[in-house]
């Protein structure tokens, strides 16, 4: 390798004979590899942070006492900072080592800017530091992977987008290949949907710099998060790994391709499919019913168009397995990949709505996800850099056992880890369900079904260390061979012809095998179709390839979108769910802010075992005033969605200072700080004053004098506290404003239009509501 | 890898290559597999039918619907034996004797009283259930009034719009059924003695076959 030189002339025309046709004038160039170098760095770096963090995450639900009194690293504001840290610090970084090192030598140009690459770089991780900043101190939107706030979700918009995507189309452009390889073409996608899912995903109307409400609310904020929430692991998880695959794979195997044909059909496949499958995390929730069942079946049609990539991948290796024996980045690629296809399978089966019914809000989603991410990205990223380290730095791996020893000792965490958690789900999903038969719960109580899977956890921790000691066997072994690094890197020059501006198909014009034969035009047609010659085309016009892709995305969303946001009868609304009041706000957002939605669901699906724990199931026009929507995707503690009014004030207060006063054996962090913490009453108004700009209706009173009206609702509450049994002056402290919050979650579909009441006939107010949410959803099904 | 030959076959399979090279990469032509081209298909041709059979307008397909059904044949499996109850302090104390119904009410009072009045009765944040003194109870149905209306300025919430009016009064007799054990919760005795529960009026046939 990197000897690369002049010696390596006209392959301009990529292989084919006749390439001279096709050349222009000679251009002499050398690539970009120390940008390479930077972004393989920051992966390794930022692996070994998120991997920590996620240890550290693992940690205290085993073990919650650890972090009392210190807010900052409790589960709930952590288990965000592990999850970006593991997308788009670790993931994120691999992703950019591999579109920089392979665009270039794909393309035969260096990237069109040095300094973009650059700003690039340090922008992200820019960006990276200011997420691991703001997330402990309870700075989040509290949509799951887009928590970031507003200020940085701009500054990912403008680095992606303008800097890396401008980047990058701009070096497509000035390629000396004529053709654009299939990795290119899983590069584009991602920049593309990325940039898309991540703006429309983060509409939101700011609070001050560090806080804001999304334009979007409950049931339509639901489905525009799980558009984002799905498509992320479909363009940042998925596709840009397929193109790095696409590249280091043959080349460490080498080994051509399996098949040309299915790169195209399962690339194409993948992107158009793949964007209507988001609804498949609200199964059973208050999305409308044919949502859920679009998000489903395109989940099932995706199963194949995801193993196309797996098979391209493994059947590559054909020929080639002697050599898995004893190239441990090989070893690396093929559990990737093999992991890929595990995951790719349980994906659509995960989505088929009997099976959701009872994974949802369970381990087994933890364990699906850490398959994919552990196996398939980390193991993905981690052939990469072993098959780079030599290249870029330009000596050999400092020590080759260690990699061998990397290799085993992360296939046995990464088992470690899910297999005891895919029980975890397995049997918590099952107690949760379990009715004896006369027709009662078998485990009313929930913290009994959490205690009995924290034997699971522990093995996690264990697992999770395995992979983490893995990740530092490649930490030391980076930076031991970077040591060993000539004082100086070559650069070889290369040397490749510029395209001219005209193509010239190399040689005569395909024979069709049927020329001559005595069928029909037609068969001739499908014939000349199915040998691809069409998209061939394509594949020399980057800028018409990108619109198509673009179109391909846009198209797909807009069927889904369009109706979720225009069917008035998706959302019927309910006469009495009104706004929240000033205070109420404000503990909203202190919920938001310390991320509860990472344990606690609100959304209570119809199954006769849920309803029976929880209260009567969540309708979609409960949460038209709820921006952001909490439903949560995994129940840690109980569902919230009927809170108030089951508790106490002076019970939500004890328990905030310590879970296990109320609730013994609770894995719940004590929120004392909230207890000690100053109620900031004067920052309440611009919460109301956005909330209002959005629709919901406030008094005059609520927005010009916004601290008193929240002040007399925090009096109330804490003379409450006290003739329960509590302290005084509670009005003074944040946790008022939250337990106002939760006194009111769900207690709205129960209402009489005229508060204050007797409370007889709530509950056959409750069935005329259900009713007409019924109605309503049976007449939007048949509009769809 | 530097192909160029016109017809390059690799392992003296019958494999072509597409003639593309890409930094060295190649391709080969082969063929979709077969039988990935037919899962492919058949997850295709899956959709309209289950599309139609869903959502095809037929009634009692829908989520919502399938749930009524299920909530109406559960409450049949759990009450269809004792029918509506009222509570009245003959039925809380007939219930309080019949040991399968009482371990319904536990299953009501685990799933939602455990928080405030501890795992078995003595008491929490709520007051102790095992002893003789009450706060808000006088007579045995006071029991059931509480649970429905909530009590102490709403340290006690009220549960009718969350509970059956079966579940109220079963675990009502569950409740009734702790005095006397007298267990050592966290508070003092609160609220004043009242008298003992009334005696079980054995009425004819239906009396209890069993027990305590």
């Amino acid at each position: 390798m990197a000897t690369v030189t002049s010696t390596d002339v006209p392959q301009g025309g990529s292989g084919d004979s006749h390439a001279a046709t096709d050349a222009g004038r000679m251009e002499q160039f050398s690539y970009d590899d120390s940008i390479v170098r930077m972004f393989a760095a920051a992966t390794i770096v930022w692996g070994l942070v998120a991997t920590f963090v996620g240890l550290t995450v693992a940690v205290l639900l085993v073990l919650p006492g650890i972090s009392s009194g210190l807010e900052w690293i409790n589960f709930a504001r952590l288990r965000p900072l592990h999850t970006n840290a593991a997308i788009f610090a670790f993931a994120g970084n691999a992703i950019f080592a591999a579109v920089y090192y392979s665009t270039q030598r794909l393309c035969k140009a260096r990237m069109w800017s040095d300094a973009l690459s650059r700003i690039h770089f340090w922008g992200w991780q820019l960006i990276i530091v200011l997420a691991a900043i703001t997330l402990p101190l309870g700075i989040t939107q509290s949509k799951e992977y887009a928590e970031l706030e507003w200020p940085i979700d701009i500054l990912i918009a403008v680095i992606w987008l303008f800097v890396f995507g401008g980047n990058f189309l701009m070096t497509l452009i000035h390629r000396r290949e004529r053709h654009m390889y299939v990795a290119l073409w899983f590069y584009i996608a991602t920049i593309v949907t990325v940039a898309l899912l991540h703006i429309f995903n983060n509409l939101v109307v700011p609070i001050g710099t560090w806080a804001s409400i999304p334009i979007y609310a409950g049931v339509q904020d639901a489905f525009m998060q799980w558009w984002y929430g799905h498509n992320a692991v479909a363009f940042f998880l998925t596709t840009p790994f397929l193109g790095l695959m696409y590249y280091f794979l043959p080349k460490a195997a080498e080994r051509p391709v399996f098949s040309y044909r299915l790169s195209i059909i399962h690339f194409w496949s993948l992107v158009f499919i793949y964007i209507w499958a988001g609804p498949h995390h609200l199964h059973f929730t208050s999305l409308p019913e044919w949502a859920s069942t679009l998000g489903m079946l395109f989940s099932v049609m995706l199963w194949m168009p995801s193993w196309g990539g797996m098979l391209n991948g493994l059947l590559t290796l054909r020929g080639a397995w002697h050599k898995v024996a004893t190239d441990p980045v090989l070893k690396f690629y093929v559990v990737g990949v093999t992991f890929y296809g595990m995951a790719t399978f349980e994906g659509p089966a995960l989505s088929v709505k009997s099976i959701n019914a009872f994974t949802h809000y369970t381990d087994w989603t933890i364990a699906h996800v850490h398959a994919g991410a552990l196996g398939w990205n980390g193991f993905m990223a981690f052939g990469m850099l072993y098959w780079l380290m030599p290249r870029i730095f330009q000596t050999k791996i400092w020590n080759e056992k260690l990699v061998s020893l990397h290799f085993w000792i992360g296939t046995l965490g990464i088992l470690l880890y899910i297999v005891p958690i895919y029980a975890a789900g397995l049997m918590q999903g099952w107690m949760w369900r379990a009715m004896d038969d006369t027709g009662h719960l078998m485990y009313p109580d929930f913290i009994e079904t959490t205690q009995s899977i924290v034997p699971l956890w522990w093995l996690r921790v264990v697992g999770g260390l395995m992979y983490f000691s893995g990740v530092v066997m490649l930490g030391v072994n980076a930076l031991m061979t970077w040591l060993h690094r000539p004082s100086e890197y070559e650069v070889p020059v290369i040397s490749a012809p510029r395209l001219s501006d005209e193509y010239h198909a190399p040689g005569k014009p395909r024979q069709s095998p049927l020329e001559g034969v005595a069928v029909l035009e037609m068969s001739k047609k499908i014939e000349s179709f199915a040998w691809m010659g069409w998209h061939r085309r394509w594949e020399r016009l980057p800028v018409k390839f990108t619109v198509l892709v673009t179109l391909a995305v846009i198209v797909a969303t807009l069927f889904e979108a369009i109706p979720a946001f225009l069917i008035r009868n998706n959302v019927p609304t309910i006469a009495t769910v009104k706004p929240y009041t000033p205070l109420e706000l404000a503990g909203r957002h202190i919920y938001v802010s310390e991320g509860c939605y990472n344990c606690h669901s609100q959304q209570i699906r119809p199954m006769v075992s849920e309803t029976k724990r929880y209260g009567e199931y969540s309708k979609p026009g409960e949460g038209i005033y709820d921006r952001p929507f909490q439903w949560g995707s995994r129940r840690i503690g109980p569902d919230l969605a009927r809170e108030g009014g089951k508790q106490s004030s002076f019970w939500h207060w004890t328990h905030f200072e310590n879970p296990e006063n109320v609730s013994p054996g609770s894995v719940m962090p004590s929120y004392v700080h909230l207890l000690t913490e100053d109620m900031k009453y004067d920052a309440i108004a611009p919460h109301v004053q956005a909330a209002a700009y959005l629709g919901a209706e406030y008094t005059d009173e609520d927005l010009n004098d916004t601290a008193a009206v929240a002040m007399r609702q925090a009096e109330r509450i804490a003379a409450e506290i006290v003739e329960q049994g509590g302290p005084a002056k509670t009005y003074e402290k944040q946790a008022v404003a939250l337990i106002a919050y939760l006194q009111r979650v769900g207690i709205d579909l129960f209402a009489e239009e005229t508060p204050e009441t007797a409370a007889e006939g709530t509950a056959s107010e409750a069935d005329s509501e259900e009713q007409t949410a019924m109605g309503a959803g049976d007449t939007a099904d048949d509009q769809s | 890898m530097n192909t160029t030959t016109p017809d390059p076959t690799h392992d003296a399979d019958d494999e072509h290559t597409t003639g593309h090279v890409y930094d060295g990469i190649e391709e080969f032509d082969n063929p979709l597999p077969g039988w990935w081209k037919w899962i492919f298909v058949a997850s295709i041709a899956f959709c309209p039918p289950y599309w139609i059979y869903y959502h095809g307008g037929t009634p009692g397909r829908s989520i919502e619907e399938t749930y009524s059904v299920a909530l109406a044949d559960n409450t049949r499996l759990q009450f269809e034996e004792i029918g509506e109850l009222q509570p009245t302090a003959e039925t809380i104390v007939k219930y309080m004797y019949e040991d399968s119904w009482r371990r319904v009410g536990s299953i009501v009072f685990q799933t939602h009283c455990v928080s405030c009045h501890g795992r078995d009765g003595e008491g929490k944040v709520g007051p102790n259930l095992t002893d003789d003194v009450y706060k808000n109870v006088t007579h045995i149905e006071d029991i059931a009034s509480v649970i429905n209306n909530g009590a102490a300025a709403g340290a006690m919430p009220k549960w009718s719009n969350r509970l059956h009016p079966n579940e109220v009064v079963l675990v009502s007799a569950y409740v009734a059924s702790l005095r006397g054990m007298d267990l050592d919760g966290p508070r003092g005795p609160e609220g004043k003695t009242i008298p003992p529960w009334p005696e079980l009026t054995v009425s004819d046939e239906d009396a209890p076959a069993d027990d305590s």
